[in-house]
């Protein structure tokens, strides 16, 4: 999907010459009755059945102007969308942005071949629109381009732009197995694990960085206006996990790479320290949602070379 | 339409598409509800109201069997009201009935379009029908609910005072250049198929009568034509204008005489004569009707026949104009030929014998045929007759009957009694029908003849004068001559009618509107490629043509689409600002002469900083101004003491001196 003008840089504004517009079925429709119309109207010579036929057909040319303002100058400030799990719905957020003075109704956006959703911008606000992602395989998805569009108001146009501001979006394998979690050293010496009670000690308040979930947020505190701090737990009793690629004994490196991704994922999700043990990398144990992201994104790009 | 699936119904409870739907609908039905058989705008409302019902409460939805079998039963009553689904009356009925059975199988979006479009048709086919001014509001009502309509259909969620706001500013923004369209495009000067004829005859002369016949005209009020004289007008007692003239009479019912090819018999005009202006309300009938006696044919789609009477090739179904000179004096050129006599003596043997006798006494009497139609008027004059819009049954001795027993009647009885007379009297004469006088309308300058002016006269041939009209009506009521119908028996008017006829400043309303709607017949039903070509003549182009209109039009609709798209380009002009915004504004203007500008990113605190290092002496004047600004923007609500905060705050910011770098 390549653009002589090249990608474009986010934000950008929706300018004239860009937007397409065409009639909507519906709009094919009326312009069909409204020939039927104009020969009836002609056929009988009868001036107020040509006016009332004239008064659509401007009429119509009058819809296709609101509808092509309605995308017009529309901003398109970003594009993001959060990684997903093979075979489970994800979404590509895009925020857009309105500063003309009247609202913009019926705001659309699809990716190729997907519905479109649709949403309002309010005059001089901005709104964000959910774009549902699916993938069905592991790695790395690039989105190109991204489709706005406007049937707003009366449906009888689309007007449409494509906004290519290409992004990529891991897709972590589908975490599937029922096999137990093992602990830290297990799968290495066969040593029975150490069942500790997963309980989690409190150690102490840190400022906010990006990335932290808002769970951890010390909001109490907060209220009192303190400073956006985060609580830390160490896990005193909780086990240290390394997952094993090689240990595993499933055939299918699919198969493999989805217990794995599952035990991440519970073992993030239990507050858990884990690490994961690849052919080719080794990720020491630790957690957080940055942990969590290293060794999914290793799981999804296992085996599929640098370029995804 | 995947997003967030639109039009399909939810829950319950009617959506509002199908409420716009059904309302587009209900109104295009309502515009025919007059016009269509009774049962069709019953049946239509009625399925509608079960549509909303069923929608309401989520059941009574019928099966497509069901549907099936009221399609076929509905088409099948069609044709036998109509015998055929062709021409404007069945067809409408038709479209009806079918867009109420399509609204019991609206589901989507594409059904709810469907539906608009129909009641679109359905106003397109009530302009088709009739286009006086009148109706023109409600057919704008109509246009303006099925924009809304679609407006709701489109977007979904849109209110109905916003839909209607949505779809009345586009149809302002097209009416110009529907206008322009209306006046340029060019229209084509024949048809491309033949129009189905409707069967259904509005009301207008006939081509026969008996003597109650008039009575169904002479009480409507209805327009049947308008004329306007070049000049000065006839007289009232000779506005006769002639419409069908009949011979054939079998003792009750005069009728036309069968087609026979004769020559129009030559006649000398006398008098003066009179040029002048007819627009002609449709009435489904060949007849044009014009002054008495008109001088030759207004056009080649129209006949001349030789009893002067006007004949078009086409039913009269739209408005239409024509320009005629007729006189009202002529005398016979040439004697009656012997087949005419025959035909206008003709009398049904063995009827009527008392008027048989009278005719032969009367006939003894006179010298003339002229003093015998003078004597024959004088009887009728003493004979104690009466003129009366609810005269008595008459038996099978039609002209018997009224002649010696009941003497009341109007102007149908006396002129079939006396052409009765006369042919009895060996005299040839005929039946005339047609209209008697009319309303001046002052403020248009024309009359309005309607159909309660409708009458009937004789002509008698008299040798050395040829035909000669006679009215025995005006013998009975002379004043019928001066005044009309309505004046002279307001008790065959409606209450409405009467009322209009009682007061004068309501007649002068009606003249105007009269005026008003001629205006419109003329300069806008009639406008046509002729109109056009006259319209392009006046704007300075010598010789114009089609080619010609086919560039004003384009220019018109280039010059309409770039005023258009500047208009709606121009959208809504971005929300003014807060008082605070604006202080603040001013704020970073004035910190902007002393130190880098805000960044869009930099925050007033992070502004604060930059002056810090920039400007150490106004820091911190500018550092609790700003940091001022923060609070009352992003600090706890304080309420009602809000306003007064913003206002010190501009204050400061005003009294904020800085000494230039």
């Amino acid at each position: 999907m390549h653009r002589r003008q090249g990608d474009d840089r986010l934000p950008v504004v929706l300018e004239r010459r860009r937007l397409y517009i065409l009639p909507t079925r519906a709009g094919a429709a009326f312009g069909a009755l409204l020939f039927l119309m104009l020969v009836a109207g002609l056929n009988y010579a009868n001036s107020l059945a040509l006016f009332l036929t004239f008064l659509l057909a401007a009429f119509v040319l009058v819809v296709m102007q609101l509808c092509h303002r309605n995308l017009l100058g529309v901003q398109v400030q970003s594009l993001r969308a959060a990684p997903l799990f093979a075979g489970s719905p994800g979404v590509l957020r895009v925020w857009l942005g309105n500063e003309a003075g009247t609202a913009r109704l019926g705001l659309e956006a699809a990716l190729e071949g997907t519905p479109r959703v649709a949403a309002d911008v309010a005059a001089g606000a901005r709104a964000c629109l959910d774009v549902p992602l699916a993938a069905a395989r592991r790695g790395r998805v690039r989105i190109a381009r991204v489709r706005l569009s406007t049937a707003h108001p009366f449906g009888l146009f689309r007007v449409w732009t494509w906004v290519h501001a290409p992004l990529e979006v891991w897709v972590y394998p589908r975490p599937l197995g029922r096999l137990p979690m093992p602990v830290y050293g297990e799968l290495q010496s066969g040593r029975q694990a150490h069942l500790a009670a997963g309980a989690d000690e409190w150690s102490g308040l840190r400022p906010f960085r990006d990335g932290d979930s808002p769970r951890a947020v010390d909001w109490k505190a907060y209220a009192r206006e303190a400073p956006l701090l985060v609580k830390e737990y160490t896990a005193g009793g909780a086990e240290l996990r390394l997952f094993d690629f090689a240990a595993l004994r499933l055939g299918d490196t699919e198969a493999r790479l989805c217990q794995l991704a599952r035990w991440v994922v519970d073992a993030e999700a239990q507050g858990e320290r884990y690490g994961l043990l690849l052919p080719s990398l080794r990720l020491e144990p630790d957690r957080g949602p940055e942990h969590r992201h290293r060794c999914l994104a290793a799981l999804a790009a296992f085996g599929l070379g640098p370029g995804g | 339409m995947p997003a967030a699936a639109p039009g399909v119904e939810a829950g319950r409870g009617a959506p509002p598409p199908l409420l716009w739907a059904c309302a587009a609908l209900g109104g295009g039905v309502l515009l025919h509800a007059d016009r269509v058989p009774a049962w069709t705008a019953f049946l239509a409302l009625a399925l509608i109201l079960w549509r909303l019902a069923s929608a309401q409460r989520g059941r009574w939805a019928p099966g497509l069997a069901l549907r099936a079998l009221l399609a076929l039963a509905l088409v099948v009553l069609v044709l036998a009201r109509f015998r055929t689904l062709n021409g404007l009356a069945a067809g409408t009925t038709l479209l009806i009935l079918m867009a109420g059975l399509k609204l019991l199988e609206t589901r989507t979006r594409r059904d709810y379009y469907v539906l608009v479009g129909t009641a679109l048709f359905l106003l397109l086919a009530a302009c088709l029908d009739r286009q006086g001014l009148m109706r023109v509001p409600l057919y704008a009502l109509e246009a303006w609910v099925c924009c809304a309509a679609l407006a709701v259909i489109g977007a979904q969620g849109l209110a109905p005072r916003a839909a209607l706001a949505l779809a009345g500013r586009a149809l302002l923004l097209a009416a110009p250049l529907a206008a322009l369209l209306f006046v340029f495009f060019p229209r084509l000067p024949g048809a491309f198929w033949a129009i189905p004829r409707d069967q259904q005859a509005l009301t207008g002369l006939a081509d026969s009568m008996t003597p109650g016949s008039i009575l169904r005209l002479v009480t409507s009020y209805d327009t049947a034509f308008r004329v306007r004289f070049a000049a000065a007008a006839p007289p009232p007692p000779e506005r006769y204008w002639r419409g069908p003239v009949l011979h054939d009479f079998d003792g009750r019912t005069w009728r036309r005489a069968p087609v026979a090819f004769q020559l129009r018999p030559p006649l000398r005009f006398l008098g003066p004569a009179y040029r002048y202006h007819v627009w002609l309300e449709p009435s489904r009938q060949h007849w044009w009707l014009a002054l008495d006696t008109p001088a030759h044919s207004p056009d080649l789609h129209a006949q001349l026949t030789d009893d002067y009477e006007l004949i078009a090739d086409e039913p009269v179904v739209q408005g239409l104009t024509f320009e005629a000179l007729s006189y009202t004096h002529t005398s016979a050129a040439a004697p009656l030929a012997a087949g005419a006599r025959r035909q206008d003596t003709a009398l049904p043997p063995g009827s009527n014998p008392r008027t048989a006798a009278l005719a032969a006494s009367l006939r003894q009497r006179s010298a003339s045929d002229a003093e015998l139609v003078q004597a024959a008027l004088e009887y009728l004059r003493r004979g104690g007759f009466v003129y009366s819009l609810e005269p008595p049954p008459l038996g099978a001795n039609a002209v018997d009957d009224f002649l010696f027993q009941t003497r009341e009647g109007f102007c149908g009885h006396y002129a079939s009694a006396f052409v009765a007379l006369m042919r009895a009297a060996g005299i040839p004469a005929r039946v005339v029908t047609g209209y008697l006088g009319g309303e001046w309308n002052p403020v248009a300058r024309f009359f309005v003849i309607r159909q309660s002016d409708a009458h009937a006269w004789a002509e008698v041939w008299l040798e050395g004068r040829g035909w000669t009209r006679v009215d025995p009506t005006a013998v009975v009521a002379p004043e019928r001559l001066r005044r009309g119908i309505l004046d002279l028996l307001p008790q065959g008017l409606s209450v409405s009618e009467r009322l209009i006829h009682g007061a004068p400043w309501l007649a002068y309303l009606l003249q105007r509107w009269d005026a008003a709607n001629d205006w419109w017949s003329e300069h806008v039903l009639q406008f046509d490629y002729g109109a056009q070509l006259d319209l392009l003549a006046r704007l300075g182009i010598s010789a114009p043509d089609a080619r010609h209109l086919g560039w004003a039009f384009m220019l018109a609709l280039l010059g309409w689409l770039a005023l258009i798209t500047w208009h709606v380009g121009r959208g809504g002009r971005p929300p003014r600002p807060d008082a605070l915004a604006r202080a603040y504004a001013r704020l970073c203007r004035k910190l902007a002469r002393i130190a880098p500008p805000r960044a869009p990113h930099q925050g007033p605190l992070s502004l604060a900083a930059v002056i810090a290092a920039h400007r150490p002496e106004v820091a911190p004047a500018a550092r609790a101004l700003l940091e001022r600004y923060a609070q009352l923007r992003y600090g706890p609500p304080q309420g009602a003491g809000h306003a007064r905060a913003v206002a010190e705050f501009r204050r400061a910011v005003a009294q904020l001196a800085l000494r230039g770098a």
